[in-house]
């Protein structure tokens, strides 16, 4: 086989100037396909650590039956003691941050005006990992100590005519049914990036939230990890330690809580898709012209051949890794190629991109040219390499031999 | 004994007039070690015999044996390995891979036959440098000059150790000098060993090297009739 190859490799290099038109065509092919799906796992990124980092964390834990009764009966699924819970997870390795809240919605007025909002208690010194995504526009965000204060979405700011320092009522209410209002002095306003949570987002230290909900129990507890790609080992190990507690719980994890990242990726991904199969059919053209045209150029090399004992099946083999052999070489040039890229687009500082649908600020997109990436492109582009060397092989193989040798 | 056996053998190919009638009923008997020529004019049917010796096409009717193996009773796989291990073939055109080297052209039958690399190519070098060719081992047949050429490619022929040389036209892209000298490689080979040849030509001096005359003419063929077609030659007996 290694002969076969040889000659193969030879072959490959006996018309330069069209094999280097196929090759730069594989190139340019998997380079498309490499630089589309390392921005569109740029964006994957983005889009899971914000979604993660701004709302999810990387798990969250409830009371056992809190999908049921959540909106039927919330105070029977709601957790007492978070902090026994805490203090047992705290020293799992890989774990970052251990915190609860309690959320509930209602309606914020600001002089004459009223807003819907959402409204969500923290713990403030337990939250600062999750405000990595949370810009400050004004103000500040919360501190540990806070007691009757609040930060707000940039949005809802504008929806209240709010300033720094003006004090919003929140009417509620209480897991017990009854109605209930506090209030809180406006502290700071953030943005998410998010125009849809920026217009309802209100954040609250939990003691006023459980004041306004009337209980001192909370509704989920919120793990977040160092490293996002830990989760699966890590959460069984927490499963089990939950289990050992007297009390029933549930767990979700960010990717079965967070729709709006999964119908993205899923969107993406089907573009994805559909992009990998016009680059393979416009590399398998290119290659199948080449082959094509090899086969007729050396038709009388394969009487030859033939003549000389050659069974059908090594030219076959001959041919198919010429096909091989293009799409090898495409492929390694495209992936040193796509790294180039990357570290041009790097160098420049991003490509600036628009706010994406429902977002308000845009950003740098870069490419993620990652292993996984180059292998979708590297297998895309070598596969549509040597389907498209089958046709002109099998060709090849069933040339009769007196008119292949007449072509001299 | 027979190596190669012809027996009512007809071949026929379509062409603008209708049919055209190549070989017609026509009868062989090669023994070994012989070395026999078939003449005859352009287009009589001397390539269209030595294809279908080769097994390199198929006859209408009759019966082609070599070494006692009905050709038209194997599979083409089996066509192939017979043609690799029992028949050596010459073209007029030297048919040479033009990305091997000399060494690897005469190699690669053996490739094919399964033979380890190692050995392969010190039979390659070995009959190259019997032919004379020992300094152009690692040259691409573009590098050699006809002559050359055509000794690789009749080293090619003989890398399996075949029984049966055929060479079809070998001469006829070669000068008078060259021929000559082809002529007498082939002789000599033939001398040496019990490998039998068959070629074909319509060079007289080329045909007279033969020690058997066989003249292709209106499908039929004539034993001994080219000798009145010739000039002496330098005879290979």
């Amino acid at each position: 086989m290694f002969d076969l190859a040889l000659l193969s490799l030879r072959n490959i290099f006996r018309n330069v100037r069209r094999s280097t038109i196929t090759v730069l065509s594989i190139v340019i092919g998997f380079c498309a396909l490499s630089s589309f799906g390392g921005f569109i796992d740029f964006t994957f990124e983005g889009l899971r650590e914000t979604t993660i980092r701004t709302q999810l964390g990387h798990m969250q834990i409830y009371a056992d039956g809190y999908w049921e009764k959540r909106i039927s009966d919330p105070e029977s699924v709601l957790i007492a003691k978070p902090q026994e819970i805490e203090e047992m997870l705290a020293d799992l390795p890989g774990v970052s941050v251990i915190t609860h809240r309690l959320s509930f919605s209602g309606l914020a007025s600001v002089g004459n005006s009223t807003v819907n909002v959402s409204v969500i208690g923290i713990v403030p010194e337990l939250e600062e990992d999750f405000a990595d995504f949370e810009t400050v526009v004004d103000g500040r965000n919360l501190r540990p100590g806070d007691t009757e204060v609040g930060v707000i979405g940039e949005h809802l700011q504008k929806g209240l005519g709010a300033k720094i320092g003006d004090w919003v009522t929140v009417m509620t209410s209480s897991v017990g049914g009854v109605i209930n209002v506090i209030d809180f002095q406006v502290v700071g306003v953030v943005k998410t990036g998010s125009k849809e949570y920026d217009s309802v987002f209100v954040k609250i230290p939990i003691d006023l939230a459980q004041k306004a909900q009337e209980t001192d129990k909370v509704e989920r507890i919120i793990v977040l990890l160092d490293d996002t790609n830990e989760l699966p080992k890590l959460l069984p190990q927490i499963e089990q330690r939950l289990a050992q507690l007297d009390r029933d719980f549930e767990t979700r994890t960010w990717l079965e809580l967070a729709g709006f990242y999964t119908a993205v990726v899923s969107l993406y991904t089907g573009i994805f898709n559909v992009f990998a199969i016009i680059v393979g059919v416009v590399v398998m053209f290119s290659v199948a012209n080449t082959m094509t045209m090899a086969v007729f150029e050396r038709t009388s090399e394969i009487g030859a051949l033939r003549a000389i004992g050659a069974p059908r099946i090594m030219l076959v083999c001959m041919f198919l890794l010429e096909g091989l052999g293009i799409g090898l070489i495409g492929g390694l040039l495209g992936i040193a190629t796509s790294y180039l890229i990357s570290y041009v687009i790097d160098f420049l500082g991003g490509i600036p991109m628009p706010p994406p649908p429902g977002m308000s600020q845009g950003y740098q997109a870069y490419l993620s040219v990652t292993g996984n990436v180059l292998l979708k492109s590297f297998a895309v582009t070598l596969l549509a390499s040597i389907v498209s060397s089958l046709y002109p092989a099998f060709f090849a193989s069933r040339v009769q031999i007196i008119e292949a040798l007449k072509k001299s | 004994m027979s190596v190669i056996l012809l027996k009512s053998v007809c071949k026929s190919y379509l062409s603008g007039d209708g049919r055209l009638h190549v070989l017609k009923q026509t009868d062989l008997d090669i023994k070994k070690a012989d070395f026999a020529v078939v003449a005859g004019p352009s287009g009589s049917g001397k390539s269209t015999l030595l294809n279908l010796i080769g097994g390199l096409d198929r006859p209408d009717s009759g019966l082609i044996e070599i070494d006692g193996v009905e050709l038209s009773r194997l599979t083409d796989s089996k066509q192939a390995a017979f043609r690799n291990q029992k028949i050596g073939f010459v073209f007029q055109s030297f048919h040479l891979i033009p990305v091997l080297t000399a060494a690897e052209n005469v190699a690669w039958p053996l490739y094919i036959k399964g033979v380890n690399r190692k050995q392969r190519m010190l039979r390659a070098r070995e009959l190259l440098s019997n032919f004379g060719l020992a300094t152009h081992i690692d040259k691409q047949p573009d590098k050699l000059s006809g002559g050359q050429c055509q000794r690789v490619a009749i080293a090619r022929a003989l890398a399996c150790e075949p029984q049966i040389v055929l060479a079809d036209e070998p001469t006829a892209n070669l000068d008078h000098k060259t021929s000559v000298e082809i002529m007498d490689l082939l002789c000599s080979l033939n001398k040496e060993s019990d490998v039998t040849f068959l070629f074909s030509t319509h060079d007289q001096m080329v045909a007279s090297y033969a020690k058997r005359h066989l003249y292709l003419e209106d499908g039929k063929l004539i034993e001994n009739a080219v000798d009145a077609h010739i000039d002496e030659g330098v005879g290979c007996v």
